[in-house]
């Protein structure tokens, strides 16, 4: 029924559906479930600098000693031509980007580590830790894998002034179960913020900025933020949580519904399990379904189903490393014993988590002989070899470069 | 009482596998419509891979509130690392009604077919006027725990059945078709809603088939969703019988009502562990009547000769015909209409789940589940729903006061029939 199929429902392959879609090719994206949106934290990791370089400078560098590095494949300009087309469409669902190439700033993570992002929502801005104002980290018992106390001191170890509380969880219909989209739910209420808000604004001593878990509601977090903003008199930001992440379920949302208005659709829960191909071309992929497989035909495929820790690539105990949808041949390590360094915390990474698919310019898969598997094949994402995204710090800054870039490499097509 | 189920079948094995692979990522809790709105229910990853840790053939279940999971699916829809949470949570409930029996109430609402008889026929007229009636519906909820505000369906006073012999005897004979379909009903059309037949069969008939109405019982949907294992084994066994001569002849199976082909499909298969080479002919060779549909489009054989129905509806994919993991067949096919716009919703369900939003413990659950639903039915101003699944017409009309119809009856209209 439809001629270009995305299979993937990360960034990577978000961001293509949308290219495709926008170009009016109508794609349709299959995923096995819910993406790497609801894992990770909502920021746009480009490089993990804490340096304060250029990030556009280091990018451009990079090539001279990674000549395959993923980013090389689409260039500064891709790169930004991705986050402009990102931050265009966030703002227009009123949930602006902030931040830029010119250096990352660092932001507090749930632990009170300190994290590099380029990009990220404006509900998250006033967490720059390079500014001097002190914070108040606040926080529920109610959510766990939030501390606010511990956040704090190590906030405070490392020169940031900060303090931590618990806030009281007003009288509200649940009393067992909270999640983070628990709280998402209640700080949809404007009443729940008015409340929450006299408790911070009672707690914020001297504090002229408060930090608060990631949870400031799925409808209208830039109008949660404002509203406690204006009770309390200090700037709020939110610090990303463990998943499922609400920043990340926003993104999901906000894609999902701009893919679907200009005739993209998204199934979700129906996972690529094989394809066939002839003459170069994969012709048709077979999605899990009830009863039997699903049958879909297309003409141009995009794959994006992400690395090992993503689930498009597996791996076993005797060293086997594939290509969950398609089968595609990988570079990964010839061995088992060969896929780790002998120490966990290894600067530039583990071999293994280098495993991907290699791709011509056009990023068309190739196989272990540099020819060309499919014409009409295009990958993204962190299933793509050249990079290891784990040191780098770029999961989300090569998905949306890759993923956009694919998207645009298809939509020419015919 | 036991319910046959093989120790090492296919989803026995997969639960297993299941544990491994449930990462707690937490994010079917996070799209569980059920733990959205209430305390009762902890949420898919608690009931399901976590709480089967704590499972064991020979001792009492660990946790009741699996009871409250409304069998949607949307965990193993969303669940990352492919565990199927909602077969869990059904096998747990059948395990806690084998222990301790099946309630009246629920041994009664899970006979579809036996309710069903029950008001269908010249008598309608009269059953309709007691399930309206306040205070029957009163003493029903007092008496049975049926809530008295849900929204029972209006019988109708003809089954199906009846009309398809009667039109079949009084019709000018047709031209031979040279394609045949075996129709599955359903309770709901046999007895509520004749209409949805027989616009699918016209549409059928549009495209060159000759419909056949085989032999069949209830699907045995409502059973399994209540833990009457035993029961709605012997149901499906019973369809299996009934249908296999057909498909032994090269005769698919296509139903109007998503549930029902999902469980011929895959919910009684998969959920009672029956593998046997009759039931995976009959799972391999049913199909949801927009899925083959879509299916004959895409072998170029849909007889595309539509009129323009000039409208804009908002269109729900129930929980039941996701579970199908077949993308959206009707909007394949509705798109295909001039003039036609469906907007589909992103409601994860409309809360009734079959017989769960009926019962009086559920009812509100069933409806603050739907309410986002209701929102986006009512605020796109449409006099007119349309939806795959009887219970969610049932209530989306219950739930927005809009009328609501399967996508067959549209399609119908737009082949001018």
């Amino acid at each position: 029924m439809r001629d270009t199929i995305v299979i993937g429902a990360g960034l990577a392959g978000l961001m293509g559906a949308l290219a495709l879609a926008e170009a009016g090719r109508r794609p349709l994206l299959l995923s096995k479930g819910q993406g790497a949106t609801h894992w990770t934290g909502g920021t746009i990791d480009v490089w993990g600098d804490t340096e304060g370089n250029d990030l556009r400078e280091v990018l451009r560098s990079l090539p001279a000693s990674q000549p395959d590095h993923t980013y090389a494949r689409v260039g500064v300009e891709g790169l930004e031509a991705a986050i402009d087309r990102f931050r265009a469409l966030v703002e227009a669902a009123n949930y602006p980007y902030v931040g830029s190439l010119e250096r990352n700033t660092l932001l507090p993570t749930a632990i009170g580590a300190l994290r590099p992002a380029a990009f990220f929502p404006v509900t998250m801005a006033a967490g720059d830790v390079r500014q001097a104002d002190e914070m108040l980290i606040a926080g529920f018992h109610e959510l766990r894998d939030f501390y606010p106390p511990l956040a704090a001191d190590n906030l405070q170890a490392q020169g940031v002034a900060a303090r931590g509380v618990y806030l009281t969880l007003p009288p509200i219909k649940r009393s067992l179960e909270f999640t983070t989209r628990t709280f998402a739910f209640l700080f949809d209420d404007p009443g729940f913020r008015e409340q929450i808000g006299e408790q911070l604004r009672k707690e914020r001593g001297s504090a002229t900025r408060i930090g608060l878990p990631a949870v400031l509601g799925l409808k209208d977090p830039v109008g949660a933020m404002r509203d406690l903003e204006r009770i309390t008199g200090a700037q709020i930001f939110e610090i990303p949580t463990l998943p499922p992440s609400i920043p990340g379920m926003r993104l999901f949302q906000i894609f999902r519904n701009a893919i679907a208005h200009v005739g993209g659709r998204l199934q979700v829960g129906s996972e690529v399990l094989r394809g066939i191909g002839e003459d170069g071309r994969l012709t048709t992929v077979y999605s899990e379904a009830a009863a039997r497989e699903q049958e879909h035909r297309a003409n141009y495929f995009l794959l994006a189903t992400g690395g090992i820790a993503g689930g498009g690539i597996r791996t076993d105990h005797t060293g086997r490393v594939w290509e969950t949808a398609l089968g595609l041949p990988l570079r990964a390590p010839q061995s088992r014993a060969e896929w780790f360094e002998p120490r966990f915390l290894a600067e530039h990474g583990h071999p293994i988590y280098r495993a991907g698919i290699a791709t011509d310019d056009g990023l068309r898969p190739l196989d272990a002989h540099d020819h060309r598997v499919y014409d009409n094949v295009v990958v993204a994402g962190s299933l793509l070899t050249g990079s290891d995204p784990i040191p780098e710090r770029c999961y989300s800054g090569l998905a949306l470069a890759t993923g956009w870039h694919a998207g645009q490499l298809l939509r020419i097509e015919d | 009482m036991t319910t046959n189920i093989p120790h090492h079948d296919h989803i026995e094995l997969s639960i297993e596998h299941s544990l491994d692979h449930c990462i707690k990522c937490n994010i079917c809790s996070s799209a569980c419509p059920v733990s959205a709105v209430t305390d009762r229910f902890p949420g898919p990853k608690y009931v399901g891979p976590q709480a089967q840790r704590f499972r064991h053939e020979q001792q009492p279940s660990p946790d009741e509130s699996v009871d409250y999971c409304s069998g949607c699916r949307v965990c193993n829809q969303v669940c990352p690392t492919g565990v199927r949470i909602a077969e869990l949570n059904a096998r747990a409930r059948g395990k806690i009604i084998e222990d301790r029996g099946l309630p009246l109430r629920n041994a009664l609402i899970a006979r579809s077919g036996l309710m069903g008889q029950l008001g269908c026929g010249p008598h309608a007229p009269l059953a309709n006027f007691a399930f309206k009636n306040s205070a029957f519906r009163w003493s029903l909820e007092q008496i049975m725990g049926i809530a008295r505000a849900a929204p029972l369906p209006t019988y109708s006073t003809y089954s199906f059945r009846s009309w398809f012999k009667r039109q079949s005897q009084n019709s000018e004979p047709r031209p031979k078709a040279t394609k045949q379909v075996a129709y599955f009903h359903g309770c709901a059309t046999n007895y509520y809603e004749p209409h949805v037949g027989q616009a699918a069969i016209a549409v059928l008939e549009r495209n060159g088939y000759e419909v056949l109405l085989p032999e069949q019982n209830c699907c045995g949907l409502p059973l399994l969703s209540n833990g009457a294992f035993p029961a709605a084994q012997r149901y499906h066994t019973s369809n299996v019988e009934k249908m296999l001569p057909y498909v032994k002849r090269g005769i698919p199976i296509v139903g109007t009502s998503t549930s029902c082909t999902l469980t011929l499909k895959e919910e009684a298969p998969e959920i009672l562990g029956l593998h046997s080479p009759e039931v995976r002919l009959i799972a391999e060779n049913t199909f949801d009547i927009f899925e083959f549909l879509r299916l004959l489009y895409e072998r170029g054989e849909l007889n595309t000769d539509f009129k323009p129905v000039d409208r804009t509806l908002p269109y729900h994919p129930p929980c039941q015909l996701r579970a199908h993991r077949v993308g959206r067949p009707a909007l394949d096919i509705l798109e295909l209409v001039p003039g036609l716009h469906l907007n589909e919703s992103t409601a994860d369900c409309c809360g009734i789940a079959g017989t769960y939003g009926y019962k009086i413990e559920k009812y509100q659950i069933g409806m603050d589940v739907g309410a986002p639903l209701f929102d986006f039915v009512r605020s796109s101003g449409s006099d007119l729903a349309v939806c795959d699944s009887e219970t969610c017409r049932w209530q989306i009309t219950h739930g927005t006061g809009v009328p609501t119809q399967h996508p067959i009856e549209i399609l119908a209209a737009a082949y001018g029939v």
